[in-house]
């Protein structure tokens, strides 16, 4: 369990980041998220079992339906709709975002973070991994042409800060377990229909392809 | 209870806005929530200045910096509810927009001021934070309401950066949770909660803090770097938008950065934040000085002088003393002019159909009473005696002088840059010689009321300080 908990959760979440700027596919990329989710839920559900406060397990039902079943069915749905096969492209090629990803890991290391690692000073290693999670987001976020994956990269990013939440011991907190809920729901919304928008009025979700605001 | 029904009547102008066509009647629903806000508002900041805060419910907390917000929420909203009336008629007739985009747009109107009235008044760092990101949600579809594809791509950018930046500001939030491990999770924490607890607070993980919090909260204030969604939604919105997003977003979002530089203070001192508004504050006052200079949209004009000004403010705070009651002053009288002067512009884009400079000339003949209004907001604006901004940037800089020299002179170099930018623009506009092709028809009046009351009360302010608004900065300052 404690594996489980502190070593291969945070990894898993990871390591799905590092794929998402590996992938080609959409739907690889939401198969990712959907996995990294997992991940999260499981990590939630764990600690449920570890405080049994009924608020997390709450908690962990609404990710669990939002993040792990919901999301990845809307976002399949709209890949098949809008036949979005290969529009995971970056601006930074392969072999260049590996490098950046190694630097960031390194940066997340650092004695610089020292403190933000060592809340719990127990769960170093885990709450390490976390933030760096949390900088390969950001530059997903930035790297991502595609509105879908720049939603799925900001999606990352709020997987990621759970997850340090998570290992900080901070998950309890009903504030916390309310603004989880509540971004979700919000990108839930704004997912559904801001994704039609765009491939509507650019006949892409390429948001290179969005050239309207230069006056 | 005033709050309750404040937050009631907003909530059911929207509704109503949902299940009836009745234009009429939902222009009157929404007009009479805005009246009752304002008067409810005014008799909160009563109690506040008599009382030092107000809390009807431990959910809900108004210190003397709410009360100042509300009031200018309230004001700014009545001001843009009555102006969309006139505006959104005017688009009708010309068949931009149809009725159930009206609708919408008081839908979204009325959810988006009840958001703002909410993360001012309730007792919560996280609730602050859902609130301000149901902002987001709210005014994202306003943003892309014509449903152009230049509307849909500003609003894109503008959820991008904004989601990104609230994401920042939970994260920074939540590090301020640490220093409440002891404290029973399952309750919702509240401001003086998380000050209280300050003191156990690592200074490094306070200062990160800080950084996120600044960044995620700067990117809704439009603090630069952060500010690159600004103009585009500005120009993209419905005009009167800019009026509820420069005059009472801007500061709702300002101050719940201060709120968390207090408790910044508590653990890390003054300087540490301070230094960091000063950055920030000179950086967003530099770029906007450039592009003002060059800018081609009179709306993304008054986005970039948005960026400016909350600069200006982030000085205020950042050098301290003085500075912090000419601070609050400034983002009371930016509030006032901005908003009038995103009314004038609706009315020239109403007159012109167009949003590009070069296409207004000879404003003060088409349009006599806006070009007036206009004149007199912008040389408000940009600190002319004997208006009340004078008073503040000179008190700004003055305070800045003491201790941050370097930053002052530049200062004073940007400011005179951004008039000579700004005066170049609004001459071009006003002065000139109008179209051949355009008619001189006589001004709505429901289109003036608004702008021109705004004037009225910055020019009333600028000479006049009311003893009960006195109270509230003397408190304001004693605070931040």
């Amino acid at each position: 369990m404690n594996i489980l908990f502190y070593t291969i959760l945070p990894e898993i979440v990871l390591l799905s980041i590092i794929s998402l700027h590996l992938v080609k596919k959409n739907s690889e990329m939401v198969f990712l998220y959907g996995f990294q989710s997992i991940a999260i839920v499981l990590m939630l559900f764990c600690s449920f079992l570890t405080t049994g406060k009924l608020s997390l397990l709450l908690v962990t039902v609404v990710v669990l339906l939002a993040k792990v079943i919901l999301a990845p069915l809307f976002f399949n749905k709209l890949i098949l709709k809008h036949k979005l096969v290969f529009s995971v492209k970056k601006y930074v090629n392969t072999s260049f975002s590996l490098v950046i990803i190694a630097i960031l890991i390194i940066t997340a290391y650092s004695d610089k973070f020292t403190s933000l690692t060592n809340i719990i000073p127990a769960n170093h290693a885990s709450l390490s991994l976390a933030f760096s999670a949390m900088l390969l987001s950001l530059f997903l976020i930035v790297n991502s042409r595609g509105a879908l994956s720049q939603i799925v990269a900001i999606l990352s990013l709020e997987n990621s800060i759970v997850a340090f939440a998570v290992f900080a011991e901070l998950e309890q907190s009903a504030g916390l377990q309310i603004g989880i809920v509540f971004d979700i729901f919000v990108w839930m919304i704004v997912a559904t229909m801001f994704v039609s928008m765009i491939q509507k009025h650019f006949g892409s979700i390429d948001v290179t392809s969005m050239k309207n605001l230069k006056d | 209870m005033e709050l309750l029904f404040i937050f009631t009547f907003l909530l059911l102008a929207s509704l109503i806005g949902l299940f009836t066509k009745k234009r009429l009647f939902i222009e009157f629903v929404s007009v009479f929530a805005s009246i009752f806000a304002l008067f409810g508002s005014i008799n909160v900041a009563m109690k506040v200045v008599a009382l030092g805060s107000y809390s009807p419910f431990s959910f809900l907390y108004v210190e003397s910096f709410g009360a100042v917000l509300l009031l200018i929420i309230s004001l700014i909203g009545l001001s843009t509810t009555v102006y969309s009336i006139q505006y959104l008629r005017q688009e009708s007739a010309k068949n931009i927009i149809g009725p159930a985009r009206v609708r919408q747009y008081f839908v979204l109107l009325n959810l988006f001021i009840l958001f703002m009235f909410l993360a001012t008044t309730v007792n919560s760092p996280i609730f602050s934070w859902i609130f301000i990101e149901a902002t987001t949600l709210s005014t994202v579809f306003l943003i892309s309401f014509y449903n152009k594809s230049s509307s849909v791509e500003a609003a894109w950018k503008y959820l991008v950066v904004n989601s990104v930046g609230l994401l920042f500001g939970f994260f920074g939030t939540l590090l301020y949770f640490t220093s409440l491990h002891s404290v029973d999770n399952g309750s919702i924490v509240s401001w003086n909660g998380l000050l209280n607890g300050a003191t156990s607070l690592d200074p490094v993980i306070a200062k990160i803090a800080f950084i996120f919090v600044l960044i995620g909260y700067g990117a809704k204030v439009g603090l630069a770097p952060m500010h690159t969604w600004k103009p585009d939604a500005y120009s993209k919105a419905p005009t009167p938008l800019g009026a509820l997003f420069s005059g009472a977003l801007l500061p709702v979002a300002f101050v719940t950065i201060l709120k968390f530089k207090t408790i910044t203070d508590t653990v890390v001192g003054l300087s540490f934040s301070q230094n960091l508004l000063i950055l920030f504050g000179t950086l967003s006052v530099f770029i906007s000085a450039f592009i003002i200079f060059s800018s081609r949209n009179y709306k993304r004009l008054l986005a970039y002088s948005g960026i400016e000004n909350a600069g200006i403010m982030a000085l205020g705070f950042g050098f301290g003393g003085l500075g912090i009651f000419a601070g609050t002053l400034h983002m009371i009288y930016h509030s006032l002019i901005k908003s009038a002067l995103f009314f004038c512009s609706g009315n020239f884009l109403l007159k012109y159909g167009s949003a590009k400079i070069k296409n207004i000339r000879g404003a003060i003949n088409v349009l006599p009473f806006t070009s007036v209004v206009f004149v007199v907001g912008f040389l408000a604006l940009i600190g002319m005696p004997p208006f009340g901004v004078f008073f503040t940037k000179l008190t700004i800089l003055s305070a800045g002088i003491k201790n941050h020299q370097l930053f002052s002179i530049v200062l004073i170099f940007l400011v005179s840059l951004l008039f000579i930018g700004f005066l170049k623009h609004v001459t071009a506009m006003v002065f000139g010689k109008k179209p051949e092709d355009m008619s001189i028809k006589k001004e709505s009046v429901w289109l003036i009321i608004p702008p021109l009351v705004l004037i009225g009360v910055v020019i009333c302010l600028s000479f006049y300080i009311p003893p009960f608004l006195y109270t509230l900065f003397n408190n304001i300052v004693l605070h931040y």
